[in-house]
């Protein structure tokens, strides 16, 4: 049920992303992205290695459709490699608690924000590396930080809805068990 | 540092692996039937609900483009508070079809000009997911005769080149980004250049530049350059307006003028426009640029 319902909700955000997000007639470069605020919460409810998978399938659509301008897998992998990074961040921090437990819509709303921030660098960063003549330094500072901050904004759309779902369906009896053997790390 | 477990290290590994191949194959020039088929059932899921927003977004536009005109509205507002609702909204929908109407009719006569056989779209996306490209989604496509290398204009001039087509969208490189160029020629005269959405080195920021090869050339602010037109018509066709020229800049010791170009299109705004999916026999020459305007008027 509750995989059912991410699953629906990630490509919902993938397909408004896609449909409406970039439909939207702007003034200024960059848009919000819903997609990394979708992965953003997935991973921080589950394991490393769903979180990678979820990432890949979701930047993996969002690459298939059109617009097709830039090379298809960017977004695969970067997504792909954000969810595993954030998952992997949040259970080994100690910042998740004790395991099983919920997430706050703060914490998720936060590493969103982050996340967005490092999708948008880590995009100019392969453009500039790889000699892409539409990014240069100016130019793509403003486009981070405009796309960040139209995020920042729209995220709670995205976040707070998946994040509900994912706290409310959880096997919370999980969280009361204390074993010697904690599977959350240190 | 990091504990996890080597299970899902390697499901990590894999996918990353996975995404790596797909950079590759989609990186090659040429289409790949991976991607293609790839980006064929994405579109599938796509093309039936960017429809449904179009017909949800159509009446926000026109709200949304309310609102962004403003205060200059004011006086309008009041004035047709006055009239009842339902007449209101009558006249909102009638004053949208009416400007999508003006847009196609102007469409046409441009492509009737030029003698050019087109195929009329939307674009159904202006803005993409990280911004750097200047990019549409039209939606017609390969079902609707459109093919990549086509030439997309409106009624303005023209928009851009068809980069990807799909069955039933097509991506549209607009000539404002930086990685296009087109082979644009002076009016009236048959002085070539190139005219691109990049920086030129030395050149002032622009959304467009033209980049004039001859040296000798006297180019002024208000002169208009037409695209020169490609072997064959692809990507572009001939003689379809480009835009004005805003601003001459000569540096010492360059070997081309450089000129800052107002498009004749609003790339910001694009609703209806036309694939080019046969060129003429002929080249219209400066045909399709409309009566230059009465300086003397201004004054």
């Amino acid at each position: 049920m509750r995989a059912a319902l991410t699953f629906v909700m990630v490509a919902v955000a993938v397909l408004a992303q896609a449909a409406v997000v970039n439909r939207l007639p702007l003034d200024w470069p960059a848009g919000p992205d819903l997609v990394v605020g979708a992965v953003a919460v997935v991973a921080l409810t589950t394991g490393p290695a769903v979180a990678a998978a979820c990432g890949f399938a979701a930047g993996l659509a969002l690459d298939a459709l059109p617009p097709a301008e830039h090379t298809m897998g960017t977004h695969t992998l970067l997504l792909c490699l954000a969810g595993y990074v954030i998952s992997l961040l949040y259970r080994n921090t100690g910042m998740s608690g004790s395991f099983g437990g919920r997430v706050s819509a703060w914490t998720a709303l936060g590493v969103t924000l982050l996340a967005a921030l490092a999708m948008g660098v880590t995009f100019a960063a392969i453009g500039f590396f790889t000699g892409d003549p539409r990014v240069d330094l100016p130019g793509a500072a403003l486009t981070v930080g405009i796309g960040t901050a139209a995020t920042a904004v729209v995220s709670p759309l995205v976040v707070l809805p998946i994040l509900w779902v994912r706290n409310a369906f959880a096997e919370v009896d999980f969280a009361t068990v204390q074993g010697p053997m904690s599977p959350g790390g240190w | 540092m990091f504990r996890d477990s080597s299970r899902s290290r390697l499901t990590l590994l894999a996918l990353v692996a996975a995404a790596v191949v797909l950079l590759a194959l989609d990186g090659r020039p040429g289409s790949d039937p991976v991607t293609g088929t790839a980006r064929a059932g994405a579109e599938l899921a796509f093309a039936p609900v960017a429809g449904g927003v179009g017909h949800v977004a159509d009446p926000v536009t026109g709200l949304y483009q309310g609102i962004k005109e403003g205060p200059e509205a004011a006086d309008r507002i009041a004035e047709l508070e006055e009239a009842n609702a339902e007449l209101e909204s009558e006249l909102e929908a009638a004053a949208l079809d009416e400007d999508r109407a003006d847009q196609l009719d102007d469409l046409l006569h441009l492509s009737g000009l030029g003698e050019y056989e087109i195929v009329p779209a939307r674009a159904i996306t202006h803005v993409t997911s990280q911004g750097y490209a200047h990019t549409a989604t039209l939606d017609a496509g390969t079902r609707s005769g459109v093919e990549k290398n086509m030439t997309v204009v409106n009624g303005q001039g023209l928009v851009g080149k068809v980069t990807e087509a799909g069955p039933r969208t097509s991506t549209v490189l607009l000539t404002t980004d930086h990685n296009s160029s087109v082979g644009a020629r002076l009016e009236g005269s048959g002085k070539i250049g190139v005219a691109g959405g990049g920086k030129v080195p030395g050149a002032p920021e622009a959304d467009l530049t033209y980049e004039l090869f001859d040296m000798e050339t006297q180019i002024e602010p208000g002169d208009r350059i037409v695209t020169l037109g490609s072997h064959d018509g692809a990507p572009f066709v001939p003689g379809v307006p480009i835009g004005t020229v805003e601003e001459v800049h000569v540096s010492p010791g360059a070997l081309s003028r450089v000129a800052s170009i107002e498009p004749a299109v609003d790339h910001a705004s694009l609703d209806t426009v036309g694939v080019v999916v046969d060129s003429p026999a002929g080249d219209p020459r400066d045909s399709l640029l409309p009566p230059k305007p009465d300086r003397e008027e201004d004054r």
